[in-house]
């Protein structure tokens, strides 16, 4: 298959590779461009590992032909926060005890962070519907749930700041 | 040892939490080396067939294909793809069944033959170029069926029709006697399903072959270095040319590796061996669900006498398990199952037979609870059933035949501490347990319920296969510490408590405390992490390793203070004479002005655990929608006995991720085959593991019951969240709709038809 040039801007900063129409974007960004973070679990968009923001959606990256991504702006687990500064997700998902064996968090960030981005105010039961898509076999989903609520309560204090 | 803590018992930061979230943690599936290539392989799409012709040629002849390995050109080795190769202790002879690749295939996804390729692609399309002829074999699906002496035999077995290993014996007191003094007995069967672990990370390793022979594998292991004499042995190379090691993190485990990662680390080494160059072997997650270990599905026995007063007088407990086409840790299951089944209750009279039976189905292995959770769903179902019978409240006929310490049981260690009584207490108050009974009325079509259940289990795997640790601790020239262990951390928070455990000992901050792990080359023996071992016997060989580098810094110290060793303590790295105020100096003061006499103090801890019980009371709170068959757990309580809980927030993650797991083991999670051999439900959206929506409200209730064996009084604590589970909701739903379920998990359509054969 012919290869084709890409270009999108990956965690703010503008990217142009060739890729094969048949790549999907988790190849992309983790094998082509190195960014391991993210995830893959089942290659198949059951499991949302592979959890990445384009275009301000969540979307499972492991089922979004790269060349869909053309002109979009995608974020990845990397581009959300540095260790001196993080993201208040990474901060109480670290602080609540979410994470344990740590293969879902990078995804189940994603997920949670594409939802505050939009509602700073989440219930319960829309978190939950959130991160259905997005398994984790080690914790049980409580604390996963707790550390979404505290980011929330975070990022709220900050805005009225 | 002091009871005031200064960093053992507080929720630190994990010191794998923050790599984690940033993105920044490195997997298995996350290596690249140079010049790596990508490993695939071909599987069987039939349960049961010789290979007559394999023709490898066109595959070979792919450009970008490096090299294709099949039974013809690997080791003709056999061995176990658990670590219970390297553990069975004499006259018990390990079971060794399998090779790479093999002439024959026993299963549908049993491995044919590999490729390594500069992608993954050109590797997958070389794979639909090896030419293969089978001739088809009988096949056996079920266990009661494999044992039939007309059944198709899988593997030579000395025990008995397609029994891997030994059958299991297990006998105290008289049971004919036992019975006889009943006043009834009951006798039950129950039936259970095969259970995936499902871990994230799919099964994964890269090897790499250096020029002068050394091998070095990157794997998703569990343990490192039981792993590493397997591929040694396969391989006929020294264990010291082999290193494994964990990159350094896993995306889970619950079980599906310990040992090697299915046969993702042979398969990528000989693929190395072959190209010459590294190769990286990752299962997707169709491979991981077929040929990777599940839980061992079977049916269980369990006949009870009992006095009219509730008191048991005597349990035997007959297990027969569906071990797949392998062995894997078919021999030690069924003992775990008959052991624990038998100890949670005191009852004088007991026995256990019990073995596993070889199938045409995927390898049953190793899974969080390994074997207890078929057990206890089986007699804990029964004891409510007994107390119904008797007109007796399930907490009391438990209350009266629960094992206490210093009552004898089948173990060969003592029962030295129990919270038991106190879980089921303080578990029956947060579910109201007052309750039960009293919430339907008679035209309700939904239908609440609660229901208990208990349960025990393991501090690490002695007496079920052998168990030793090793670690060590180096003070380094300014006091701080570096701690090595070989066991990993699989996300249950291991690196964490074991620097705690460190920090501690040795009277220092836990940001003083370094440690290595999960690398055979950099550590001594030690099993890795599985029956809930990591922090009690892992932790008890740090501790005794950080006592033994105190003892020398103390000795040195004295020394220089003029004070005797004994005199002194170490607070926050300062040492002091408890004697003397003026007398004090720091620990790095004394390791610096050692170092340049020419000395540093290494601490050795090398230890053989003992065991110790771990308690559990499961309370569940459901609702059953009668017209639908559909069950929601609405709360679950999880009282659990730690003995101590060195980090409570990694201590409560474990606890709710167990429960996650045996809420999915009751109530949905199954892999069902088709008559083919072929399962039904190979991946997620086909296998029903619990989503955030399914998860009731979880209370996980820590108490504290120090047993004098464990670090800090600490006991197992990582498999026992899903012990009673099962059970817990069975009872429960019984509470709701008057309906016994004697096999899981509890699906609407299982539920449904019940209901409707019962109107």
């Amino acid at each position: 298959m012919q290869k084709k040039i890409l270009k999108f801007k990956l965690n703010g900063e503008l990217m142009e590779l060739l890729v094969s129409p048949s790549d999907t974007l988790v190849d992309v960004v983790r094998d082509q461009l190195g960014l391991t973070g993210t995830k893959k679990g089942c290659g198949k968009g059951e499991c949302g590992a592979c959890t990445v923001i384009m275009n301000g959606q969540s979307v499972n990256s492991c089922i979004v032909p790269a060349m869909q991504a053309m002109d979009a702006e995608v974020e990845t687990i990397e581009g959300i926060g540095t260790s001196d500064k993080m993201h208040p997700l990474q901060e109480t998902f670290i602080d609540y005890g979410a994470i344990q064996c740590g293969f879902c968090t990078p995804g189940m960030i994603m997920s949670a962070k594409a939802l505050l981005d939009g509602n700073l105010s989440p219930s319960r039961l829309q978190i939950k519907e959130t991160i259905a898509g997005n398994i984790c076999r080690c914790t049980g989903y409580v604390k996963i749930e707790q550390a979404v609520l505290a980011a929330a309560d975070k990022l709220k204090a900050t805005k009225d700041k | 040892m002091k009871k005031d803590y200064t960093v053992v018992g507080k929720n630190i930061r994990k010191l794998d939490a923050l790599e984690k979230a940033m993105g920044a943690a490195t997997f298995t599936t996350d290596i690249k080396l140079p010049g790596m290539l990508y490993g695939k392989v071909l599987r069987s799409p039939y349960p049961h067939a010789r290979i007559v012709k394999i023709d490898t040629s066109k595959a070979e002849a792919l450009p970008g294909v490096k090299a294709v390995a099949t039974y013809l050109n690997t080791p003709r080795v056999k061995f176990n793809t658990s670590a219970t190769s390297t553990f069975t202790i004499p006259p018990l002879q390990p079971v060794e069944d399998q090779y790479i690749f093999d002439s024959v295939v026993r299963y549908v996804g049993d491995e044919v033959a590999a490729v390594a390729a500069t992608s993954k692609k050109v590797a997958e399309e070389a794979l639909e170029l090896i030419e293969v002829e089978y001739e088809l074999l009988p096949t056996v699906f079920d266990p009661l069926e494999a044992m039939k002496e007309d059944a198709p035999s899988l593997h030579h077995c000395e025990a008995g029709k397609n029994v891997p290993g030994e059958k299991i014996h297990i006998e105290m007191g008289d049971i004919e006697l036992g019975f006889a003094e009943a006043d009834n007995v009951f006798e039950h069967t129950f039936k259970l399903p095969v259970q995936k672990q499902a871990q994230m990370e799919t099964q994964a390793a890269v090897a790499q072959v250096s020029v002068d022979g050394k091998v070095t594998v990157w794997s998703t292991t569990q343990t490192p270095h039981p792993s590493r004499r397997i591929l040694a042995t396969i391989f006929g190379l020294p264990y010291s040319k082999v290193r494994v090691l964990n990159p350094p993190y896993i995306g889970g485990g619950f079980g599906v590796r310990i040992g090697l990662s299915a046969k993702a680390e042979p398969i990528a080494l000989a693929l190395a061996m072959l190209a010459k160059q590294p190769v990286k072997v990752v299962y997707d997650r169709k491979e991981d669900f077929i040929a990777s270990d599940t839980r061992h599905s079977g049916y269980v026995t369990v006949k009870t006498g009992v006095k009219k007063d509730g008191t048991f007088t005597a349990r035997k407990i007959v297990g027969i398990l569906n071990s797949g086409a392998y062995c894997s840790w078919s021999a030690e299951a069924p003992g775990v199952l008959g052991a624990m089944g038998l100890s949670i209750y005191y009852c004088p009279n007991q026995m256990y037979d019990g073995h596993s039976v070889y199938t045409n189905t995927t390898p049953a292995g190793a899974m969080r609870g390994f074997g207890n959770p078929q057990g206890m769903f089986a007699v804990d179902s029964q004891v409510d059933i007994i107390a119904e019978a008797l007109r007796m409240d399930p907490m009391e006929i438990r209350r009266k035949n629960i094992m206490r310490p210093g009552l004898p049981w089948v173990l060969p260690y003592p029962c030295q501490s129990s919270g038991l009584e106190e879980c089921m207490d303080l578990g029956a108050k947060a579910i109201v347990w007052d309750q039960r009974g009293k919430q339907n009325q008679d035209r309700d079509t939904i239908r609440r319920g609660i229901g208990m259940a208990i349960g025990t289990h393991v501090s690490n795997a002695w007496p079920f296969c052998g168990d030793y640790s090793n670690a060590y601790v180096t003070v380094q020239q300014d006091g701080s510490i570096q701690v090595a262990s070989g066991v990993p951390d699989m996300g249950t928070g291991t690196i964490t408590t074991l620097s705690q455990m460190a920090a501690e000992v040795m009277g220092i901050a836990f940001e003083q405390v370094g440690i290595t792990f999960a690398d055979t080359e950099s550590t001594p023996f030690e099993i890795g992490s599985h029956a809930s071992r990591t922090c009690y016997a892992s932790g008890t060989a740090v501790v005794a390793a950080a006592q033994d580098a105190k003892k020398q810094v103390f000795e040195y110290a004295a020394n220089m203070l003029e004070v005797t060793p004994g005199e002194l303590d170490i607070e926050n790295g300062i040492i002091y004479s408890t004697l003397t105020q003026e007398k004090s100096i720091s620990l790095g003061q004394v390791a610096m002005e050692a170092h340049l006499r020419g000395q540093q103090f290494i601490g050795v801890g090398r230890i053989i655990p003992q065991n110790a019980p771990p308690y559990l009371a499961h309370f569940a709170e459901v609702e059953v929608d009668t017209e639908t068959g559909k069950v929601r757990v609405t709360k679950m309580v999880a009282a659990h006995d730690v003995g101590k809980a060195i980090h409570p927030l990694i201590v409560e993650g474990q606890l709710e991720g167990g429960l996650a797991m045996g809420i999915g083991y009751a109530l949905s999670e199954e892999i069902k085959y088709d008559d083919r051999g072929r399962q039904l439900n190979n991946g997620f959206h086909k296998y029903m593991l619990p989503t955030a929506m399914d998860i009731p409200e979880l209370e996980a209730i820590i108490v504290e019951a120090e047993d004098p064996t464990g670090p800090f009084g600490a006991k197992g604590v990582g498999e026992t969240g899903l012990v009673a589970t099962a059970a817990a909701i069975a009872n429960a739903v019984y509470d709701a709709i008057g309906i016994r379920f004697f096999e899981i998990p509890l699906t609407e359509e299982r539920v449904y038809r019940a209901l409707k054969e019962c109107k």
